[in-house]
């Protein structure tokens, strides 16, 4: 057998683990475990200098594996393996060492959190050893694209993909498409009418024969994976198979219901209306009290629903606009009416956006600013000399005094929440939901289209509270994604699959049993299990469930995790008493 | 004096591992007793990983994956819940505290929970004491 040949190689990461765990001792030390050959430390081991420093080193020293001791496997893996590529080795003679989110970020001792390092990476040096050269597989990709969701955002994309000529299936789980744009008047900060811009985009929809629409249709069961997933619908009371290699799922929000306030006592004052209402009465023409008449006094509360830990903490991104295009809207149609705004921050961060507040502010708009967290407004009803509805109470933040405000309409900016169904659906398509109870991105910086079930993309507010030009922007994004996989032809599949070894193998059919993927059969005249490694998704329950040892889980064998367990547990590493 | 405990923590790919990377990008602080060893799902674990942990020095064993309903492989969470009971009476029957072996679920989103996670487990297992597998196995052999 050929020598095992490590090279180990720690990373700084700046100052992100240097500052924590003595990188210099470190590397110094783990120089004279068992195999290692070379042993470095290095400011940025994933900068192309970093990568290249291992290719060297792999081709100068002859090394056969490799252990890099920096971030997560999560972020930096597919780089390294790559670098190993890149020098002739097979990918998977690689592991890491997470010193950085594991270890340096995480302690406060620097002595305890370089000892720590040493052991997690005797753990990753133990393991390498023991790692196998396994090779790539790949299978067709479908060119065809499921869409969830026919928003701006499903639109967007599903038009992206067929104008390239592939085909693309469209499902709305109501009667039409178009979303909420179909109940929006105009848009901000440019004043665009938004049925202009969507109705046109529902037409070339309709008209493109490499789009399917489906409507009242909803998806409740997926098979496959990345090129090669399916899915059964019901259409015109008849069930329809559909195949196709990639998912974007653009399910859209939902506006926030502010029963629960209390002190807006939504459900008691008939002119105490949401976003959602005015937007409509915006859209019919006419802004009229329940009574019918024109209101004088207007009154917008911000943040209904959004930053407060009661509902929820995130913002939701598109309100503070809205009201200011509001207040523009109410000026024109109204001009002698009083315009207030209670807001907790003016957000204005988008193009156009910050101009819009200024402009608004010289619209004889008073903007009051109250306590979104602890303090929020009252809402209490006039008397009769009063000579309007309501009484706004408030504690204006910036002058410090509390307030009395007259209104006949009050608008509550409500907050955008996820779907009803976004767990149900994310389950279906193998997407987590984050504490928000929105779609979890592969990464939020770096990957922020993709998702940890390769094929499945989120676009939109379906993944966090968003805009019409960021939405179009995500949507857009996956298309790209979609259409560079469908060139290319083939994706390559999970390769750390499961193995059985026929001669262990007792038939006694327990993985047949555990698989969730019924990717084990059981073959007859040999009386043994067989994978079939394209199902296969390498999650190695069977390989736990074997009682003869039979099954072997590639790249997480019970050698090179049991080896590992001993790295992490070497006496010479073991925490001192204190 | 206090007894510094070493635990291993098995912590599955999609959602637990991804937790404690959270707990540390945001910068939370928890004790340097855990080592983590990636699977890519709680179902691998198999009850040999554990009892080589315990046989090796370990005085803790802190299994995590995802929330029931939210595994990647839609249910290998739950097959290992079931082995994690039966797991637990037989480390029980050999002697030792069945605590000394704890599955959680950790999603994740979950960071803060991955890091309160780890500090109590770590006094939990502080206050237990040595797990004595290790000196047994060493007397015997």
């Amino acid at each position: 057998m050929e020598e095992t040949r490590i090279g180990l190689y720690v990373c700084w990461c700046g100052t992100n683990i240097a500052k924590m765990v003595d990188v210099e001792n470190v590397a110094k030390e783990m120089e004279s475990m068992p195999n290692v050959v070379v042993s470095k430390d290095y400011k940025y081991m994933c900068s192309d200098p970093g990568q290249d420093l291992i290719i060297k080193d792999i081709k100068e020293h002859n090394l056969n594996r490799v252990v890099v001791s920096a971030c997560s496997p999560r972020i930096h893996e597919i780089t390294f393996r790559k670098a190993l590529e890149n020098a002739g080795l097979n990918p998977y003679m690689f592991e890491m060492a997470n010193i950085r989110e594991h270890d340096s970020w995480v302690h406060t001792d620097r002595e305890e959190a370089t000892r720590k390092a040493k052991t997690l990476i005797a753990g990753a040096l133990n393991r390498v050893r023991w790692h196998e050269s396994l090779e790539k597989r790949t299978v067709d990709m479908n060119p065809a694209t499921l869409i969830i969701g026919g928003g701006i955002a499903g639109i967007s994309a599903a038009l992206e993909i067929a104008d390239s000529g592939k085909k693309v299936y469209l499902i709305e789980k109501s009667d039409k498409l178009g979303g909420h744009l179909l109940n929006v008047d105009l848009t901000y900060p440019y004043m665009y009418s938004a049925q202009e811009m969507i109705k046109p985009k529902i037409d070339r929809i309709e008209n493109n024969p490499d789009i399917d629409v489906f409507l009242n249709t909803q998806i409740e069961d997926l098979t496959g994976y990345v090129g090669n997933f399916q899915t059964k619908i019901s259409k015109d009371g008849a069930e329809k198979e559909l195949k196709f290699g990639s998912i974007i799922v653009a399910t859209g929000l939902k506006a926030f219901k502010p029963d629960t306030i209390k002190g807006y006592d939504y459900t008691n004052f008939p002119n105490v209306i949401t976003s959602v209402e005015f937007e409509a009465m915006l859209k019919s023409g006419k802004i009229l009290t329940k009574e019918g008449k024109e209101p004088k006094n207007i009154f917008i509360i911000h943040c209904v629903g959004s930053r407060n830990h009661d509902y929820h903490e995130y913002c939701s991104r598109t309100c503070c606009m809205t009201a200011l295009k509001y207040s523009n809207q109410i000026r024109s149609a109204l001009p002698d009416s009083h315009i207030y705004h209670a807001y907790a921050d003016m957000r204005a961060f988008g193009k156009g956006c910050e101009e819009l507040y200024t402009k608004t502010s010289r619209k004889d708009v008073i903007f009051l600013m109250y306590d979104q967290k602890n303090d929020l407004p009252k809402i209490k009803k006039a008397s009769v000399k009063d000579k309007c509805e309501m009484l706004i109470e408030l504690n204006e933040k910036l002058s410090g005094e509390s307030v009395e405000v007259a209104a006949d309409m009050v608008i509550l900016m409500v907050a955008m929440e996820s779907q009803d169904n976004a767990k149900t659906l994310g389950q279906t398509v193998g997407v987590s939901l984050c504490g928000n109870e929105f779609y979890i991105e592969k990464h939020p910086k770096l990957d922020p289209v993709a998702t940890t079930t390769d094929g499945v993309y989120v676009v939109g507010s379906c993944q966090s509270p968003k805009d019409i030009p960021d939405s179009v922007s995500q949507a857009r994004a996956a298309a790209a994604r979609i259409l560079a996989k469908i060139n290319y032809g083939t994706v390559e599949v999970e390769v750390t699959t499961a193995v059985v070894n026929e001669e262990l193998c007792c038939g006694c059919q327990t993985c047949v049993s555990v698989c969730p993927y019924t990717a084990i059969s059981y073959d007859d005249e040999k009386n043994v299990s067989v994978v079939n490694e394209v199902l296969c998704k390498g999650c190695g329950t069977c390989g736990s469930a074997c009682p003869t040892g039979a099954i072997k889980c590639r790249h997480y064998t019970d050698q090179q995790i049991l080896s590992q367990i001993e790295g992490l547990l070497s006496k010479s590493l073991e925490l001192q008493e204190v | 004096m206090s007894f510094q405990p070493t635990i291993v923590s098995f912590l599955c790919n999609w959602c637990s591992y991804t937790g404690a990377d959270l707990a540390g990008t945001s910068r939370m602080k928890y004790a340097s007793n855990i080592r983590i060893i990636r699977v890519m799902c709680s179902g691998r674990i198999e009850p040999t990983f554990v009892l080589k942990a315990f046989r090796e020095g370990a005085d803790g064993v802190l299994i995590c994956g995802c929330h029931p309903g939210d595994c990647h492989y839609h249910e290998g969470n739950y097959k290992c819940l079931r082995r994690f009971h039966l797991l637990q009476k037989y480390i029980k029957q050999m002697g030792m505290d069945e605590d000394r072996l704890q599955l959680k679920w950790i999603s994740a989103s979950e960071g803060k929970q991955f890091a309160e996670l780890a500090n109590s487990f770590t006094e939990e297992i502080r206050n237990l004491g040595p797990c004595k597998v290790k000196e047994v196995m060493e007397t015997l052999t």
